[in-house]
């Protein structure tokens, strides 16, 4: 009886070291281990089985450790090139102002700023993806918001008051590949409206306006200025502004058609995924 | 299982080629199994490759343990070119439960049966000479 009774004991306490095993699993500890006794029996089977399935566990929980680690330092990364390219591109602009100082030419003074305005709407992108929260998409309504209080103060003259009217449809985020041809083409346009919408007039006012239905994006500008020349076709324009709208429009397969009706409207559809 | 006396001895294991043609290999008596020694299992069972890949019969009844990185190698690594399927034999109840957590967890890619005598694995093994 007592040999039975001791085997018993040994049993229960065996079967105890198992579910503490177990139980260490639960609290994702996978150091502990079963002891294996020589004897070979049912219980050492179990706490085999037990150990093994937390080398399984232990495998598990490090891979996936590992890939959240791999995903927070391609984040940081990501952040880090976009933070990059936005100070380089700031860099660029600052040598064009620098380089301007010393220009009295005012036709390549002009040439200048728009240059300087078209690096501004790329590093915009930069500095609004990596301030986003996925890293991979900006808000359109805000950069558009942004965007165009940029180029105001870039046009901007004590002479003239040019007022913005925005009816934007929230929520419409777009990856980098479309976002900067769409920022550089809003520049163009805008910049265009400053330039040449309203020459004598002291006060204007450019309207965007952003749908979208399911996938289809449509973004117009329009102005109340003296509009465009008879016959203006914007696939036949000699001047780089108006050219980079076409080829960008071309680059993003969107449909674009600029007509006057009281002021200058250009309508720009595109799609998204 | 006998082992004979040209078999290829290295540490936790007998590996030799039985003249049925299926390789056979046989853990020693309470070995805990390690990767290095699965390496050297894995060379131990490449030697007898001549031109023609062969069944291996793995009698495992004295095992201890097996870590996970071992049973990885057994069921990834290189052999696999050269065996055609394992039969494993299980009698006792550590080598039962680890021979079902090498099939159901590890997934070798030849065929594998588990068996707890050797004639009906030898048998089974005979399909794949």
């Amino acid at each position: 009886m007592n040999g039975e009774n001791n085997i018993s004991l040994s049993h229960d306490k065996r079967a105890n070291e198992i579910l503490e095993v177990i139980l260490s699993f639960a609290r994702l500890d996978f150091a502990q281990k079963v002891s294996i006794s020589s004897d070979d029996d049912v219980l050492d089977g179990i706490g085999a089985g037990v150990n093994m399935l937390g080398e399984e566990l232990k495998h598990s929980a490090l891979t996936i450790k590992e890939k959240e680690q791999l995903i927070i330092e391609k984040e940081h990364l990501l952040k880090e090139i976009h933070h990059r390219v936005k100070n380089n591109l700031q860099i660029v602009s600052s040598l064009l102002n620098l380089q301007s100082e010393n220009i009295i030419d005012a036709k390549f003074l002009e040439l200048i700023k728009e240059s300087q305005n078209r690096i501004n709407s790329m590093a915009l992108v930069h500095e609004m993806l990596y301030k986003s929260v996925d890293l991979s998409k900006v808000d359109l309504k805000e950069y558009i918001q942004v965007l165009t209080g940029s180029v105001n103060m870039s046009y901007s003259s004590p002479t003239k008051a040019i007022n913005f009217n925005y009816d934007i449809e929230a929520g419409i985020f777009l990856g980098v590949d479309t976002m900067i041809p769409i920022g550089l083409m809003l520049n163009e346009i805008l910049s265009n409206s400053f330039k040449y919408a309203f020459p004598d007039k002291q006060n204007g006012i450019i309207s965007i306006k952003l749908k979208r239905d399911k996938n289809n994006i449509d973004l117009i500008v329009f102005d109340n200025g003296i509009g465009l020349k008879k016959n203006f076709d914007i696939k036949k324009q000699g001047s780089l502004g108006m050219q980079l709208v076409h080829m960008l429009g071309e680059q993003i397969d969107a449909k674009i058609s600029v007509k006057s009706e009281e002021g200058t409207h250009y309508e720009i559809n595109f799609t998204i995924q | 299982m006998e082992v004979p006396k040209n078999a290829i001895n290295i540490e936790g294991y007998w590996t030799w080629m039985g003249s049925d043609g299926i390789a056979r290999t046989k853990v020693k008596p309470d070995s805990e199994i390690t990767l290095e020694q699965a390496i050297e299992n894995g060379k131990a069972v490449t030697s007898l490759f001549i031109d023609k890949k062969f069944p291996i019969l793995i009698d495992s009844r004295g095992i201890r343990s097996m870590t996970r990185e071992a049973r990885e190698q057994f069921s990834l690594n290189g052999r696999e070119s050269k065996t055609s399927a394992f039969g494993i034999i299980i009698k006792s109840p550590l080598s039962r439960v680890l021979g079902n957590f090498f099939m159901g967890v590890n997934k070798p890619t030849v065929p594998t049966r588990l068996f707890d005598n050797e004639d009906d694995a030898i048998q089974w093994l005979k399909n794949y000479v």
